[in-house]
């Protein structure tokens, strides 16, 4: 009688459990086959999660450099303006010295671009930490890059890394096509005063800006990449969660009325031993005279 | 032929029998919650007839004895389910203890590889920033302090076990020499008479001695004849044998015989059985696993650190040690780095990204067990998971059986009061008709006197 209660009691305590855990699987032994695939699924679900901050902190990361990008070339539209002025010959010292001082703050605002950093991180340094270009009256350029030539890439996927960022040795001094050379070599024409030193340099400022503009394709191809890994990390942390539920979540309504079986058993054990026990013979016997 | 002296002769005899039965019935009664008694029955018989001159007269009723009801055959069958069911239940408990190292909770290792993983992907976006390395170092830290309390939970558990090897041990030898007394007392009642209370409470000493280890138990005309093991004797006779243990080469318990022979392999039954096994094989082998993925993991992790460099320029050092010694490897294992700075996050090869794939890797690739890591954890997982659900069905499952037969032999032994009620009443009965005859006869007497009595008219 006893074993009967306590073995009614034990599914009543299961039952319980698995309604408050909301978990069918409390402990290996539950399942063992679900606890071990819970490890995996575990560390899947932690890695998405992950990867998905990672997607989205790169996302603002791409589209700022895209913006920097753009707002470089609006610099070196102007810039360009500049030069085609300077090269017309029409211009006296004053004016071109002018057209100097003008173009070096350019120079300037596009130095302050290729600095730009998000949250700590240079956007064109590679993947140094040093600030991207200094100044340094020793380069023909009168700028040192201090960055180096390799591209962060993030992993946004167990298989999938997205590179993120373009050192800014190949977006503003590539050897072929130098952004900041052409602007420095503008200021330095527009300050001798020679228009046709003017005129090749502003030919090479427009170059920089076609350069440019060919750059940011690249951060666009990184933002549609990291949009759809984004689609697609939504829908695995789904599966994920889907699968962990399956492996050791509980049908709430189901695992509701199973407790609710386990109470009625329960009190039916009870009820029906509180009446046998107390019955023996003697109860129907009267006491001897 | 019989006169009313016979007649007188019988009603005292049916007197004393059912006085006996009644004596019989009252200690049944008496002792209805006692544990291991054993319901008596008084053992009736008529007394022979007398033939006298042709008339055949009968000679009453006499007691034989009391007759305790038991099924030594039953008995036998309990014994070997309760050496079963404590093994079962011993291990059961031990493994509830173990898989609670296993659950996650937040802090298990499962929970602390997820995060360790986590911590790589965040570099990975980050390479150079210190506080994604930082959360690598403290994630790795985490993840050794989950490695080192799993493998000191289990050492505990084995510990546990290990301990109750001696204790068992003296109670089965104090146990042993209690029977092999009872054995003595039994053999001074001849065989025609029932051991009663003596031979009770050898049987309890005997079941009691069933869950502490597996039993052989022979009937001899010394009495019982008790083996463990593979016939190691316990007691034989009047003369009881004492085991004994010892700590083995392994650093656990073993059991030893008599003679001092190593029988801890032929012990399987009982809470000795039950402890033996966890300590010396079930843990044993968790740990195993457990070293192994710890060490191989360690080396896996490190190689990833030595294939880049730092943020300081230099080549990659360990990021795990403590784990040269396999058999102390989960228990040691920890982080050797002590800057963030020396997480070889820069590759030393190509001018693409960075060492961070690699170290991630680490987690995924193949070790030499032939699993990944999260892999092999999750192996030991299942391993621990089955191991303690089969112990838990087996103990729930012998405890049925086990069930089934006490409650066959309460039938059989047990005293039940509807039957000792009724019982009384019937010797009750038997014995107001029994005064009645010797009453009866006496007023026969008396008239038999006074014939011819001019006084008796």
């Amino acid at each position: 009688m006893l074993a009967t209660l306590e073995q009614s009691q034990q599914t009543l305590n299961t039952a319980l459990e698995q309604v408050s855990t909301g978990l069918s699987v409390n402990q290996p032994s539950d399942n063992p086959t679900a606890a071990a695939s819970m490890v995996e699924n575990t560390i899947e679900t932690g890695d998405v999660d992950e990867y998905t901050q990672n997607v989205t902190t790169s996302l603002a990361t791409v589209s700022q450099a895209n913006s920097t990008l753009s707002s470089v070339v609006t610099a070196l539209t102007s810039a360009q303006s500049a030069g085609i002025e300077g090269a017309n010959g029409t211009n006296t010292t004053a004016n071109m010295q002018a057209l100097a001082t003008q173009v070096q703050g350019i120079l300037n605002n596009v130095i302050a671009d290729a600095n730009t950093s998000v949250g700590g991180v240079y956007l064109f340094g590679g993947t140094s930490t040093s600030t991207p270009y200094t100044a340094d009256p020793s380069s023909p350029t009168g700028y040192t890059y201090n960055g180096n030539n390799e591209t962060n890439t993030v992993a946004v996927g167990d298989q999938t890394s997205v590179a993120v960022n373009l050192p800014g040795s190949q977006v503003f001094s590539n050897s072929s096509n130098n952004v900041i050379g052409s602007l420095s070599s503008l200021v330095s024409a527009l300050q001798s005063g020679n228009s046709s030193a003017v005129e090749t340099a502003t030919t090479a400022v427009g170059a920089a800006i076609n350069f440019i503009g060919q750059q940011q394709v690249f951060y666009s191809n990184a933002d549609s990449q990291l949009s759809s890994q984004e689609t697609f990390l939504q829908q695995d942390t789904v599966t994920l969660t889907t699968q962990a539920s399956n492996l050791i979540g509980v049908n709430q309504s189901a695992a509701a009325t199973e407790l609710s079986e386990a109470e009625t058993d329960n009190s039916a054990a009870l009820a029906a031993i509180a009446k046998v026990m107390p019955n023996s013979l003697l109860n129907y016997l009267s006491t001897p005279t | 032929m019989g006169g009313l002296n016979t007649a007188l002769m019988i009603g005292v005899s049916a007197l004393d029998v059912t006085q006996g039965a009644l004596d019989a019935t009252s200690n049944n009664i008496a002792n209805v919650n006692t544990p291991g008694y054993t319901r008596e029955e008084a053992q009736i018989s008529e007394l022979g007839e007398s033939d006298s001159d042709g008339e055949v007269t009968g000679g009453g009723v006499s007691l034989d004895g009391l007759q305790s009801i038991r099924d030594e055959l039953l008995n036998m069958q309990i014994n070997q389910q309760t050496s079963l069911q404590s093994a079962a239940n011993s291990e059961s408990a031990s493994l509830d203890q173990v898989q609670s190292y296993f659950t996650t909770t937040g802090a298990d290792i499962a929970s602390e590889f997820s995060a360790f993983s986590s911590s790589l992907v965040e570099l990975s976006g980050n390479a150079t920033s210190s506080s994604a390395q930082e959360g690598v170092i403290a994630a790795g830290q985490n993840l050794a302090a989950a490695f080192n309390s799993t493998a000191n939970g289990l050492t505990g558990v084995q510990t546990q076990a290990d301990q109750q090897v001696p204790d068992t041990v003296s109670q089965i030898n104090t146990l042993t020499a209690q029977i092999a007394q009872l054995n003595g007392q039994l053999a001074q009642v001849p065989a025609s008479e029932d051991g009663g209370t003596t031979q009770d409470q050898l049987d309890q000493d005997v079941a009691q001695l069933a869950g502490l280890t597996n039993i052989q138990v022979t009937q001899t005309n010394d009495g019982e004849t008790i083996t463990t093991g593979s016939g190691t004797p316990l007691v034989v006779g009047t003369q009881s044998y004492n085991l004994s243990s010892s700590t083995g080469a392994n650093g656990t318990q073993q059991v030893e015989d008599s003679n001092g022979n190593n029988i801890t392999s032929s012990i399987t039954g009982g809470t000795l059985g039950g402890s033996l096994n966890i300590a010396n094989t079930v843990i044993p082998g968790y740990l195993t696993q457990l070293n192994t993925l710890a060490s191989q993991f360690a080396t896996a992790f490190n190689s990833a650190q030595a294939a880049g460099t730092d943020s300081n320029g230099n080549a990659g050092a360990a990021f795990f040690s403590g784990t040269a010694t396999l058999a102390n490897a989960a228990a040691d294992i920890n982080v050797s780095l002590t800057s963030p700075s020396q997480l070889a996050v820069n590759s030393t090869t190509s001018s693409s990204g960075n060492n961070v794939a690699n170290l991630s890797a680490a987690l995924t690739t193949t070790l030499p067990s032939g699993e990944t890591a999260p892999g092999a954890y999750a192996s030991l997982v299942f391993n621990v998971g089955t191991a303690a659900s089969n112990a838990n069905t087996q103990s729930t499952a012998i405890g049925d059986n086990l069930t089934q037969l006490t409650t066959l032999q309460g039938s059989v032994s047990a005293v039940s009061i509807d039957e000792e009620t009724a019982n009384l009443m019937r010797y009750q009965t038997a014995y107001e008709a029994a005064s009645r005859i010797v009453s009866t006869v006496q007023v026969l007497d008396n008239a038999a006197l006074n014939m011819g009595s001019s006084t008796a008219f």
